[in-house]
């Protein structure tokens, strides 16, 4: 016999989103029909129920659905709250469900009246959320979950999910974009490993990355699991988090069309660099004071390098989609075209896509797919142009004809700089990096008991990606060697193949309602690579060389492949006792090729618990409506390392020339140390938490505190250079990390009347510690930073500035406790440093730590308003705390080395002795030095992230031209930043843990001015 | 039923899966060998010697930076490289002791070759060898050229650790002191002394044969003015057994040309190759060439990173040869001003085109055949050179007391450049001790110049340890007004290295 049962959940609930939105009359009408369709559906028995639906107040409430569970057989309320229907024997309860209310299930025990008391529901806490081989209503979670909704992510213009993502979670730090095609970094809750690796993520069920490849305007949903008991579900890799994404599905009706369109400008900021003319002045001055005698400076050229690297870049996002459905089965089509001129030259990335999503239902079974294909190409950057204008200076023409290629470069007698042309490199290498990706899952499931489910997963990932290398004849910086032209070509193809079996039973006895997963994954990674050189390219008369490896001449190949596997049982029980108490538990056994016999399996455990305090007969709050606490305790693993980290490898690559005849011979050696002894890294974590919403659920809070302890931290620990090792440190295990952290989530919401409104004030806060390092090290220095047990990782540790010297006697007198000079060769305007370890001189002994590069502090405000058809929406991010080394400065605002020099700058001269700028010195780089608090500067800052306005065209119009609806609107990205950090952006990226405060010339976020149109029919 | 056959097949799934899990969690490295399968045979343990002269060829020892070491630091060269910190690292302005290029490359590099030395010393004697002989020839070749490694170790930051072991990674190994450093060289010449050949087969020849053996430890007691053994040592070569081996060339330019390599003059020589055009890495087709001729070409040529002191001109032109003639050995010692009105030889195919008070180093330079440089010269470098070998045999005669036997090994030397015999143009350096000294100090200045020997030989003069003696260097190059006695002579230690390693201390003074 063929059940009829509830289409699933995650279908029918719409997102609050739109709950909040459009919730009208008509809205309510067409789910009445909706229902009443499914309560025609009756069975020919039997006992009959009757009963009436009232609320809180006992006030009757018309139209709630009225189900037995399992079956279709169902009614609906009349005018009075009454409901009748006939009850087959089957049957066990009563599904009461209406829509801003919280469905109940009542079991019916053999009677014949039921009445019901309905509780009105919140908005925020009734949405579904993913957490990982199944669903949980959001006011169920135990563990520490963020949603991001998808209508923020999609009204931002951004390459990729992270970078849309930022400012939206608490806890969730993302830094980087803006070049195009690149990628975003996210910190979940810190630093907790030493890999920097981003959060795992799940997409549609597909371990995954969602990489500049996807196009986020098919996101319908993204959940982020941030504690260990939330992600324990997918123990290996979801140390970092989880961050799982559930794309669009087609709903029921008639196919609907949607079309969105955004357009937007990009500018980068610049820095504020000296013309020719003050150029000059100083440069002459820094010669002037080193005795050298004066560069024949180019006066008559003033080039504005900035000008001639970047310029206002683009974006065209379009996407257009087709999806419908019927109960039984539902598709969704959307195809994607996302371009980027970048906003420095020779830069753009160029995405097209197309996914298609379906399913349906036949009986107890059902199957599904989704799929998506998309094919990326980027144009790099070649060279760092955000150095580079700083490094060139204004008296170097950008074309020379006298130079091989034809580019204007530094001069030994008239210029004296190693800096790039950045215009010279964009064109005399070219970059191009392609890649098309098929992306999708095929899944089937078979209901064959109401309670309990089966469901095979298969996922397949793979691209197929080229990446293409021109190196054209010419120079682009002085003294450069001669390179011919080169060809270099490099093929790869990824994989990723998954299988799942999931069983889950779901019920529900009186009171308890338990829910268990049990299953079983199988992964494979897979990467293969080839590549080929060539030099002497053929010069092809039409123009350019022939870059085909047809041509040219010394060739040279290579190639690799790794493959890893994973294999995985996991097991969750959700246990709800009326609720009011909520149990779960996650139990997860990973095994892994990354790991050497005996270390490849491990099992992660995680228990968690809430106590709705509201739902309790004893608590009685007139403006409290709900007040839950909650607390987890989780273990999760990682094992993110390469696939054969473990196995100390023979390099086979040594040629020596030998012999009378200098023939080759090959050489074979170990060159890159390993650890043979790798084990999966462990993350324990705690977590305790509120929800609460107040004043008719107009104000909610949350608030979480987390500990977490990552031990065994798999990584590149640095090891002595007296090992002669080479090609990076071996990962090894053994350092613990310790984070502590608070969050903060406050919204008010009012969404009453023609003007409705709200505010999210969010607060992170974040401390990490070293507990323990690696090989019982107590500390280790890498370039100015010092990480040391009982500290945060990579503190800044560097000589201390005390001033500068005003003349003579202020050096003479300059004296540690026994009398001796400290800086004697010091003359008036040079940097006094401090001698903290009183020896009399200045030596890297009196380094000292002088700040941390993490914020104390970050904050995020998203405020939102809408007046009839008009929204407005804003985004603020900010970080306090941080101390920054600002790499650029140190460049501009050296004078022993030939770069460009800041506007304005004021050097220390006799006559200009109120300056904190030391005198200009040409030729040593004694004041210049990159190792002291000197560059170091506050990095807080405050952003607007985004602000939109969007106007929604009144119905009455759109309908007239056959549009459902349409908005038009204009945002910005980055428009306004207050911060004292003189860099252009003090939202930056390094990607290395230990210097994650040094500002080397990162790449900034650019700020963007769209325009978006969208409209469906 | 349905159930039930759900419920078999989902058994059978997870139990067929069971089964296999092991095999597919071991998934072997498909890309290359792993160290295990690795050191069987006899031909492995000859990939492994020769990896290790594959160390000759990284940057941060000689394919460049150690000719900013030892060529540019001392008095023959410097740097008015635009690059002012690289500059600096010649002209002892440390600041950044972790300066890649300058310091930390070096270093690493050193003990990057030392590792794998040391593999073949702990892996090699377990291999089966049908020759006994030919495996102590391979564990001698890793002595030696372990012992070369810690040999200008020693010279560039004296106080290194002694690596003797395959590495790990947790190792941080004990500081040595000089004499302990010197001790070490010692031992593993002498052994590999004993096994090396006189000579090689013709496909062999450039491995180290027991004449380089025997002229680096003599080296070796040179720097510690131990003469006696240093004659001992160069005995083997100069009056010993090995004399057969050993002759100076009669075309001085042979030595710095890849014209002539490997010739009777050599004694040790780097096999520098341009067949790759890699990059320095340790991947396919890495570079087997010199790249100092690319950075010291003069500008426009080359990056001109480092050039030579303008007085080693005036210090050629102060004896003719025999017949009248300006010393022959200018020409391929020098670029300088004169050099075309002086020979006819234009530099690179032209014209002098730099300050008059400039002068660049020639040797090793390919201007005799080509008028540009780049990152792969294939030219040998002669590390060890007869002519240096019988100067430093007079060196320690004259030190010993025997000044005039000693002169007789100069005038070997003089005579192939046709300059008249050393008592007929300075007579009273064959009864003086100090006046032999001092000229030899010049004779090696002249016949030697831009042969990394110069900052060598200043340290076992003794010239480096008194300020007055430093005042005098200093009025020929300025950079030495820089330097202080007892602190510059040794390089710090990278200071990564040293706040890393609790078993280190820094160099003295830094």
């Amino acid at each position: 016999m063929i059940q009829k049962h509830l289409p699933q959940k995650r279908g029918m609930i719409p997102s609050p989103h739109l709950l909040f939105r459009k919730r009208t009359e008509m809205f309510t009408h067409f789910l009445l029909l909706f229902f009443l369709f499914f309560s025609t559906v009756t069975l020919a028995q039997n006992t009959r129920i009757s009963g009436k639906v009232t609320d809180k107040k006992g006030v009757p409430i018309p139209g709630v659905n009225v189900k037995i569970k399992g079956s279709s057989a169902g009614s609906a309320t009349d005018a009075d709250g009454i409901y009748s229907l006939n009850a087959s024997r089957g049957g066990s309860s009563l599904v009461f469900s209406f829509v801003g209310y919280t469905s109940k299930e009542v079991p019916i025990n053999g009677r014949t009246t039921i009445d019901v008391q309905l509780d009105e529901e919140t908005t925020s806490l009734n949405e579904v959320v993913v957490v990982g081989y199944g669903t949980q209503q959001k006011k169920d979670l135990t563990g520490a979950v963020s949603v991001v909704k998808a209508a923020d992510i999609q009204k931002r213009q951004a390459t990729t999910v992270a970078e849309a993502m930022q400012g939206l979670a608490t806890g969730v730090n993302i830094r980087g974009g803006g070049q195009p095609g690149s990628e975003a970094n996210i910190l979940i809750r810190g630093l907790k490993n030493l890999s920097g690796t981003n959060p795992l993520y799940v997409i549609d069920g597909l371990i995954s990355t969602a990489n500049r490849d996807f196009n986020p305007n098919d996101i319908e949903s993204i959940q982020i699991l941030k504690d260990a008991s939330a992600a324990a579900i997918y123990g290996s890799r979801a140390a970092n988090g989880v961050i799982i994404i559930t794309t669009k599905k087609g709903k029921e009706g008639p196919m609907r069309i949607d079309f969105s369109g955004k357009s937007s400008l990009q500018t980068i900021p610049t820095y504020n660099l000296a013309g020719t003319d003050e150029f000059a002045r100083l440069n002459n001055m820094a010669y002037d004071n080193a005795g050298v005698s004066r560069q024949k400076l180019d006066l008559t050229t003033n080039t504005d390098w900035q000008k001639e690297a970047f310029r206002t870049g683009s974006v065209n996002d379009y996407n257009l989609t087709f999806s419908g459905g019927s109960k039984d089965g539902s598709y969704l089509v959307s195809a994607n075209y996302f371009g980027n001129k970048g906003t420095v030259i020779s830069t753009k990335f160029d995405r097209y896509s197309l996914r298609v999503n379906t399913s349906g239902t036949k009986g107890i079974f059902r199957i599904g797919e989704n799929i998506a294909i998309s094919n990326s190409r980027s144009d790099e950057m070649s060279g760092n142009p955000i150095i580079d204008v700083v490094r060139l200076l204004p008296t170097i023409p950008v074309y020379n004809k006298a130079n091989p290629g034809g580019y204007g470069y530094g001069d030994e007698a008239k210029a004296r700089t190693f800096g790039t042309n950045p215009v010279a490199i964009a064109d005399l290498e070219d970059r191009t990096n392609e890649n098309l990706r098929i992306r999708g899952n095929l899944f089937s499931e078979l209901q064959f008991l109401p309670y309990l489910k089966y469901r095979l997963n298969l996922g397949y990932e793979t691209s197929s990606d080229h990446y293409s290398y021109l190196r054209k004849q010419g120079n682009w910086t002085l003294n450069q060697a001669f390179d011919p032209a080169i060809a270099n070509e490099n093929r790869a193809t990824s994989s990723t193949q998954l299988i799942e079996n999931t069983l889950s039973f779901n019920k529900v006895f009186k009171k308890h309602s338990l829910n268990i997963v049990a299953g079983q994954s199988y992964q494979k990674d897979e990467y293969a690579q080839i590549n080929g050189t060539k030099r002497n390219l053929l010069v092809n008369p039409t123009g350019g060389y022939f870059n085909v490896l047809d041509q040219g001449n010394e060739p040279q190949t290579g190639g690799f492949k790794t493959r890893s596997d994973l294999i995985s049982y996991f097991g969750r029980f959700e246990y709800n006792y009326d609720d009011r108490y909520l149990l779960n538990g996650v139990v997860r056994r990973d095994g892994t090729s990354r790991f050497g016999f005996g270390n490849q399996w491990g099992s992660y455990p995680s228990v968690s618990g809430a106590w709705k305090i509201s739902n309790e007969k004893f608590f009685n709050s007139s403006w409290i409506n709900d007040l839950k606490v909650r607390a987890s305790y989780g273990t999760l693993g990682s094992s993110n390392i390469g696939p054969y980290d473990y196995i100390p490898l023979v390099n086979t690559f040594s040629t020596i020339a030998m012999g009378r005849d200098q023939h080759i011979e090959s050489g074979a050696t170990q060159v890159q140390l390993a650890n043979t002894n790798l084990h999966w890294e462990k993350l324990i974590q705690q977590n305790y938490g509120f929800d609460a919403s107040f004043l008719n659920h107009k104000l909610s809070l949350t608030a979480e505190y987390f500990i977490a302890r990552t031990e065994d931290v798999l990584f590149g620990f640095p090891i002595a250079m007296t090992t002669g090792n080479d090609g990076g440190n071996p990962r090894v295990n053994g350092i613990t990390l310790g984070n502590k952290g608070f969050e903060f989530t406050a919204t008010y919401r009012e969404d009453a009347g023609d003007f409705k409104y709200y505010a999210t004030a969010n607060l992170t806060t974040l401390n990490n510690n070293v507990i323990s390092l690696g090989y019982n090290r107590n500390n280790t220095y890498v370039g100015n930073t010092v990480t040391q047990v009982g500290q945060p990782v990579g503190m800044w540790y560097v000589l201390q500035t005390d001033g500068i010297f005003q003349n003579a006697d202020e050096v003479n007198s300059y004296k540690n406790a026994k009398g001796v000079t400290i800086q004697p060769n010091a003359k008036p305007g040079d940097i006094r440093f401090k001698d903290n370890n009183g020896d009399g001189q200045i030596t890297n002994s009196d380094k000292v730590v002088v700040g941390s590069p993490w914020p104390n502090y970050e904050i995020g405000l998203n405020l939102g308003a809408s007046y009839k058809g008009f929204d407005f929406s804003m985004n603020w991010f900010g970080a306090f705390g941080a101390t920054v080394f600002n790499g650029p400065r140190s460049v501009m605002d050296r004078f022993d080395d030939n770069s460009n020099y800041r506007a304005g700058i004021q050097p220390w001269t006799p006559d200009n002795p109120n300056t904190n700028v030391p005198r200009a010195y040409y030729g040593t780089t004694l004041n210049s030095r990159g190792d002291t608090d000197r560059w170091l500067e506050n990095g807080s800052f405050m952003r607007l992230k985004f602000v939109s306005i969007a106007y929604n065209i009144p119905k009455a119009i759109v309908n007239k031209i056959g549009f459902a609806n349409a908005q038009i609107s204009v945002s910005g990205q980055n428009l306004l930043t207050f911060t004292k950090y003189t860099g252009l952006d003090p939202e930056f990226l390094n990607a290395s843990i230990f210097e994650k405060g040094y500002d080397y010339g990162a790449f900034p976020n650019v700020r963007m001015y769209s325009m978006g149109l969208q409209f469906g029919f | 039923m349905k159930k039930i056959k759900i419920a078999i097949l989902l058994a059978l799934l997870s139990t067929g899966f069971s089964a296999c899990q092991d095999d597919l969690l071991d998934q072997p490295n498909p890309n290359t060998l792993t160290e295990q399968q690795f050191w069987k045979s006899e031909s492995d343990a000859q990939q492994g010697i020769n990896a290790a002269y594959a160390m000759f060829y990284k940057p941060g020892i000689w394919s460049r930076w150690m000719y900013f070491r030892l060529d540019l630091t001392s008095d023959e060269g410097f740097s008015k490289s635009p690059w002012i910190e690289l500059g600096d690292w010649t002209r002892f302005q440390y600041i950044n002791y972790n300066f890649w290029e300058g310091n930390s490359n070096t270093w690493r590099d050193t003990y990057k070759a030392i590792f794998r030395c040391n593999q073949v010393l702990d892996k090699v004697p377990g291999i089966q060898f049908t020759d006994s002989r030919k495996k102590d020839q391979i564990l001698a070749q890793a002595k030696f050229l372990r012992a070369l490694h810690y040999y200008y170790a020693a010279i560039l930051w004296e106080n290194v650790p002694l690596v003797l072991k395959t590495s790990t990674p947790e190792d941080l190994p004990k500081q040595n002191t000089l004499e302990e450093v010197w001790a070490q060289v010692i031992k593993d010449l002498t052994e590999a002394s004993g096994a090396l050949p006189g000579s090689w087969d013709d496909a062999n020849v450039g491995r180290p044969t027991k004449g380089a053996a025997m002229a680096l430890l003599g080296k070796v007691y040179m720097q510690q003015h131990d003469w006696q053994k240093a004659k001992s040592a160069f005995d083997y070569l100069v009056t010993g057994e090995g004399k057969g081996y050993y002759k100076l060339v009669d075309n001085f330019q042979d030595n710095f040309t890849h014209l002539n390599e490997n010739n009777t003059e050599s004694v040790f020589e780097i096999q520098f190759s341009d067949a790759n055009k890699g990059a320095d890495g340790d991947n396919t087709n890495a570079s087997m060439g010199n790249t100092r001729a690319q950075f010291f070409a003069p500008r426009s040529i080359g990056w001109s990173d480092g050039q030579a002191r303008n007085w080693i001109v005036a210090e050629f032109k102060k004896e003719k040869t025999a017949d009248g003639k300006i010393d022959p050995r200018l020409r391929y010692t020098l670029f300088y001003p004169g050099l075309e009105a002086d020979f006819g030889d234009k530099i690179y195919g032209r014209s002098w085109q730099w300050d008059a008070d400039e002068a660049w180093f020639k040797k090793y330079s390919r201007d005799y055949y080509r008028n540009n440089e780049d990152y792969y010269s294939q030219v040998n470098e002669r590390m060890i050179r007869y002519a240096d070998i019988l100067l430093l045999y007079a060196e320690a005669l004259n030190e010993l007391g025997q000044t005039g036997d000693a002169v007789k090994y100069v005038d070997m030397v003089r005579s192939r450049s046709k300059m008249l015999p050393l008592t007929t143009a300075y007579p009273e350096t064959g009864t003086d001790k100090d006046k032999f000294r001092e000229r030899l100090k010049i004779e090696r200045e002249l016949e030697l110049c831009g042969e990394s020997l110069r900052w060598v030989d200043l340290k076992r003069w003794g010239d480096l340890d008194v300020q007055s003696k430093v005042d005098v260097i200093s009025q020929r190059d300025p950079d030495f007004k820089n330097f202080v006695p007892g602190k510059h002579n040794r390089l710090p230690i990278p200071q990564n290295e040293v706040e890393n390693n609790i078993n280190l201390k820094q160099n003295k003074g830094y």
